[in-house]
This record gives structure tokens, C-alpha cells and sequence, in this order.
């Protein structure tokens, strides 16, 4: 606050009075809002995972823990470690296929939205914002209307990608529902979700790397040239650099999304076939809604959040830059 | 880049030129035919769903399949408007509500809280902003379970206003508000001082005016996700009347005999609305997300 704001204010005392009430007025509703939303449910999320709880029963007088909600400590933890029991194998797949899903997504939405951004941002004019408009229809569109759309291209009978593959000769392939096909070591009905959700997805990152490149100045990759380095050079060792803090946005939002990814996997083919795209938040979502186990799922919500923190946390420290530009 | 070699380029004969043009308009041919056939890959599946809404039940299922329709119907479209079970304009009305709703309330809660921020100081004012900051960074999932919990006390469950109260603050709508605000110049906010205006004359009458562009942008981006939103509506409502729309969508395909036809007539009637939308407010949309983005 600049000095002449404060020294008029304080010359008018009646104004900082009717600050305070307004500050207080707004903001004591909102942080009571906000705090009594977030605050008990990161108590309640933290409290839950100690219990072997469902809403069903009842429980003790404290959000209802305790009685038949019985203290279990950390038995789901340890459950999930040894990995024994049915809830503990499936909640191991989901783990395993969340951070299969996230490794795929990131690489090959990477590959896909910095040379399309590049293209894009050497177009010149109408057609510019014609192209980005139109990628970025997909990111606009319900998820649940992409997984249906997708599934129906998936499908093996009436589904375009099989009419295509009858047409060139091929035998139809049960895109979503056969566990035995695998490629490069992940299950078909893996690749199939990943790149449905490559399909929605990459408009964003998209948009957000042509923003980027259109304020890096062109000075940086002409004098590049002018030294002799090639278009491609000049990308790579001149853009790409100056990209860093995007870059490191764009991987910690994907991944961010795709640990979170519910919606198409859900529709398309919930968790099949035999849980091969069984993801960490369906299995949160099955043990809690479904089975009502709600400390375990509480527990894997838990797991969830440490997997995001610490991927953020390592890519933070991979793409750090200290200088701006 | 200090070791500039303007020699190597200077001595540009004619043919060298001439190769040039060559390789740069090959290079434009090349760049065009790359983007077009990204728009074509982008465009098909929703192609494919529309071409599929049109199909009569008969044809979408035959094999080899047909891209166009052979004899273009409305009939699916009657079907899934007329049909008892799916009162579909409840749900375009049960949508709405929730996402006008939503966006009246953010807008309103981030504007306001988004001024305290920007141009206050008080007491554990940065504590608040960091807390709300780090709300930001919980994904909503992990709070799934207490959330539910929370409207189950509030008996707010299978009712629209749980799938309202729980949003109507939003981090990230202050933290975008609290940026551009801070941008204003608190010249005027002295100017209406003078005038004699109180501080909620000063929000309401100087300050909101000039939040027309990311109020927009705010409200476009939020309407858009709460319509399409899909798991906290799976988990919150029961009632077949109370559905969203995209819960909707899956009460066909969740049919025993999946009907694909009627799927797709459905999925258009859900998706059409918010290209409608997308269409109209494209610069808003794609400058929002591009900005919020960096910002």
C-alpha cells in the first residue's frame, strides 16, 4: 500500500473503521465457509483412514467414529503393503495402472502439443485462432459424451476403427473388453483409454504452449539462425529452454490429472476387462460408494495424495529454472 | 551467441535463393496438410457420433458399418426427447440451475474475497492467502469421501444444493480475481472515498465494473465444468429426477441392450449446447484457459 493511501487514511478515521467492518464482514464468512468445508474434511479424510468405517452403521458420537466404526489404527496400511487380501490386490492394480495411465499420458501429450503449438503459432492471422479453435473443441466436451463417443469408435462391431481395419483386411479387435491383447508390455484396452483421453485432454496444453511461445521474442530464434543453427536447432536448443517454466506447469498439471482420471475410464469400460484400467480414484470411488468401505477408501484417497505430492515434488526439482527472461 | 558468422550467410547467390522459396513453400504445404489432418483426426469422433445419432437402429448396427447415413432419421432424437423414463428436459433444467447457480455464487465469492486480498491489509492476511492456496492444490477427490460425509449432515444429499454449496467458494476463482484486482489502480478506490462511498460501495460500484473480462472468463470456464461434471453428481444424487445431464448420458449406455443409436442422439443433445457456448465465447474460453494457465 502506497504511503499517500495510508497517510489519507489515517487522516479520515471513520474510513479505517468502516474497513475493518467490511474486512472482517467478508472475510470472517469466507474463511468460516471455507475452513469449515476444507478443514474438517482434511480432518475428517485424515480421521477416516484410522477406522474401518461405513455411513451405514452406527457409530460413536464424534462423526460418528468409534462403536461400530471400530479404531482399526493403521491395519489398512498395513493391509495395503502386504497386499493379501482381495481389497489390497485390487487397490495394488489401481496403483499400477494409475501411474501407467500418468506415464503414458505425459510423453505422448508432450509429443503431441509442443510441435502442434510450434505449427500453430507459424501460422499466420485468422486461420491461427481458426486451428486453435478447433483442437481445443475436444477439452470443451463433456467427458462422459468423449468416453461414449469413443466407445462407440472402439466398438467391435459397429465402431469406426474396426471398420477400417475390415476394410484394409483385418480381423475386428475387441478394443476395450479383450484382456489378452497387450502392446509394448500394457494392456490394449490401457492404450485405448490413454488415448481417448489424449484425444480430450491435449487441447489445453496446447493452448497454453502457443500463449508461451507467442511471448517469447522472436529476436532469441532469428539470432540463433543468424549463428547458423537450423529451425530445428534453433527449437531445440533455443525455445525449448526458454520454455522451462511452462514446461514444468504443463507436466505437473497433466499429471496432476491424469493421477485423477475417473470420468472416461469409468464410462468406457469401468475398470475392465478382468481391472486392467482399474485407476486408483474408480477403486476410491467403488470401496466408498459402493462397498461403503470407507476407511479403506479413505486410506487409498490418502495413498493418492502422497503419489501427487511427490510427483509434483520431483518435477519441480527436475525443471526448476532461476532465471527469467 | 556472441559469435556471430554473418560471412557464411552473406554471399547468397540467386540459385541458393530460388531453393529457398522452394523449401519454404514445401515447408507450407507441409505445415498446412499436418494441421488439416490434425483437425481431421480432432473432428471425426464427434463426426462419428453425429452420422451415428441419424442412423436408424437397423443400420448402426450393420457390418460393415456406414459412415454416412443411408436414410438420414430423426427418429432417435424422438425417441430420447419423447421417453418417459429420461425426462430429458428435467435434466437439461436440473443442469442449468446447478451451473448458473454455481457461477453466480463463485463469481460473487471471488470478486470479493479476490478485492480483500488485492488491495487490504490486515492481520494474517498472506496465512489466509496461503491457506487458500493450498485448497488449490488438494485434488477434489481426495476429499471426495468427507465431502459426502459433510452433505450427509447437512441432509444435502441427492438434492441440487449438494452439488452447489460445496463449490460456491472457489480458490483458484480467488486467486484469479486477486491477480487482475491487484492490477487496478487504488486511485480509484480513494476517489470514491472522497466521494463518500463505503467499502461496499467501492466493491459493488468501482470495483465490479471493471471486472468484466475475467469475470467472464471465469464464469464461461466454470459453467462449462460444472456442466460437464460427472463424478460428483454420480456420488451425490440418487433420484432419477435429480440427475445431471451427464449422468443422464450413461442411463443409456448402462442399458442392458446397449442401443448405440439413442447413446448418440443423447451424447449430442448433452455435448451440443456447450460447443453452442464454445462457439460463441471462443476468444473468452481459449485466451482463459490460456492465461489462468500461466498466471
Amino acid at each position: 500500500m502506497s504511503v499517500r493511501a495510508s497517510r489519507s487514511r489515517r487522516r479520515r478515521g471513520g474510513v479505517e473503521a468502516g474497513q475493518r467492518r467490511f474486512i472482517l464482514g467478508v472475510t470472517i464468512p469466507t474463511v468460516l465457509y471455507a475452513a469449515g468445508l476444507n478443514v474438517l474434511s482434511i480432518v475428517w479424510a485424515f480421521a477416516l483412514m484410522f477406522f474401518e468405517y461405513s455411513p451405514g452403521r452406527g457409530g460413536g458420537p464424534i462423526l460418528g467414529l468409534g462403536g461400530n466404526n471400530p479404531f482399526v489404527g493403521l491395519a489398512h496400511f498395513r493391509n495395503m503393503i502386504e497386499g493379501v487380501t482381495l481389497e489390497a490386490r485390487l487397490f495394488h492394480t489401481s496403483l499400477k495402472n494409475t501411474l501407467i495411465f500418468a506415464f503414458a499420458v505425459l510423453p505422448l501429450n508432450l509429443i503431441l502439443t509442443l510441435p502442434l503449438a510450434a505449427l500453430i503459432e507459424s501460422v499466420r492471422g485468422q486461420l491461427r485462432s481458426a486451428f486453435r479453435a478447433i483442437y481445443f473443441l475436444p477439452a470443451v466436451t463433456a467427458s462422459v459424451g468423449v468416453a461414449l463417443m469413443w466407445g462407440h469408435m472402439y466398438h467391435p462391431q459397429e465402431g469406426l476403427l474396426n471398420a477400417a481395419i475390415r476394410t484394409l483386411g483385418g480381423s475386428p479387435v475387441f478394443w476395450l473388453s479383450d484382456p489378452r491383447l497387450s502392446f509394448l508390455g500394457v494392456s490394449v484396452a490401457m492404450w485405448s483409454v490413454v488415448i481417448a483421453y489424449l484425444w480430450q485432454d491435449y487441447g489445453y496444453n496446447m493452448v497454453i504452449f502457443v500463449a508461451a511461445l507467442q511471448g517469447i521474442p522472436k529476436e532469441f530464434g532469428e539470432a540463433a539462425m543468424i549463428d547458423g543453427a537450423g529451425a530445428w536447432q534453433a527449437f531445440r536448443h533455443v525455445t525449448i529452454p526458454l520454455l522451462r517454466p511452462t514446461l514444468l506447469f504443463v507436466c505437473v498439471m497433466t499429471m496432476l490429472s491424469s493421477f485423477q482420471v475417473f470420468d472416461i475410464i469409468q464410462v468406457m469400460t469401468n475398470g475392465g476387462p478382468r481391472d486392467q484400467t482399474r485407476v486408483l480414484v474408480l477403486d476410491i470411488y467403488l470401496n466408498a460408494f459402493r462397498y461403503q468401505r470407507m476407511g479403506w477408501a479413505a486410506a487409498a484417497s490418502f495413498v493418492l495424495l502422497l503419489v501427487v505430492m511427490l510427483v509434483t515434488v520431483v518435477q519441480m526439482r527436475l525443471l526448476r529454472t532461476e532465471w527469467e527472461y | 551467441m556472441a559469435n556471430i558468422a554473418p560471412a557464411r550467410q552473406a554471399p547468397a547467390t540467386r540459385r541458393a535463393l530460388d531453393w529457398g522459396v522452394v523449401r519454404g513453400r514445401l515447408g507450407q504445404v507441409l505445415l498446412y496438410a499436418f494441421l488439416v489432418a490434425g483437425c481431421v483426426a480432432t473432428l471425426l469422433p464427434f463426426m462419428w457420433m453425429v452420422m451415428g445419432s441419424f442412423k436408424s437402429s437397423s443400420e448402426i448396427i450393420r457390418i460393415p458399418p456406414t459412415f454416412f447415413p443411408e436414410s438420414p432419421t430423426l427418429e432417435n432424437y424422438r425417441t430420447v426427447l419423447n421417453d418417459p423414463h429420461v425426462p430429458l428436459g428435467r435434466f437439461y433444467i436440473n443442469s442449468t440451475i446447478v451451473a448458473v447457480s454455481v457461477v453466480v455464487l463463485e463469481l460473487f465469492t471471488a470478486s470479493l474475497a479476490g478485492f480483500i486480498f488485492a488491495k487490504y491489509e490486515f492481520f494474517g492476511k498472506n496465512a489466509m492467502f496461503a491457506f487458500v492456496l493450498a485448497t488449490m492444490m488438494i485434488p477434489f477427490q481426495v476429499l471426495m469421501i468427507p465431502s459426502y460425509l459433510i452433505l450427509a449432515k447437512l441432509k444435502l444429499i441427492d438434492s441440487l444444493w449438494g452439488l452447489i454449496v460445496p463449490v460456491a467458494v472457489d480458490a483458484f476463482g480467488i486467486f484469479m480475481m486477486k491477480q487482475f484486482i491487484e492490477g487496478l489502480p487504488s486511485e480509484l478506490m480513494d476517489a470514491g472515498r472522497i466521494d463518500g462511498a463505503s467499502e461496499w460501495g467501492i466493491y459493488w460500484r468501482i470495483i465490479v465494473p471493471q471486472l468484466g473480462a475475467p469475470m467472464a472468463t471465469l464464469g464461461i470456464l466454470t459453467f462449462m465444468y460444472r456442466w460437464n461434471n460427472y463424478l460428483w453428481p454420480l456420488v451425490v444424487i440418487t433420484s432419477p429426477d435429480r440427475r445431471t445431464l451427464p449422468i443422464m448420458l450413461t442411463w443409456y449406455s448402462g442399458m442392458q441392450y446397449q442401443s448405440y443409436d439413442l447413446t448418440m442422439a443423447a451424447s449430442v443433445l448433452v455435448v451440443v449446447p456447450v460447443l453452442i457456448v464454445y462457439a460463441t465465447f471462443q476468444r473468452w474460453i481459449v485466451q482463459g484457459f490460456a492465461l489462468s494457465g500461466l498466471k
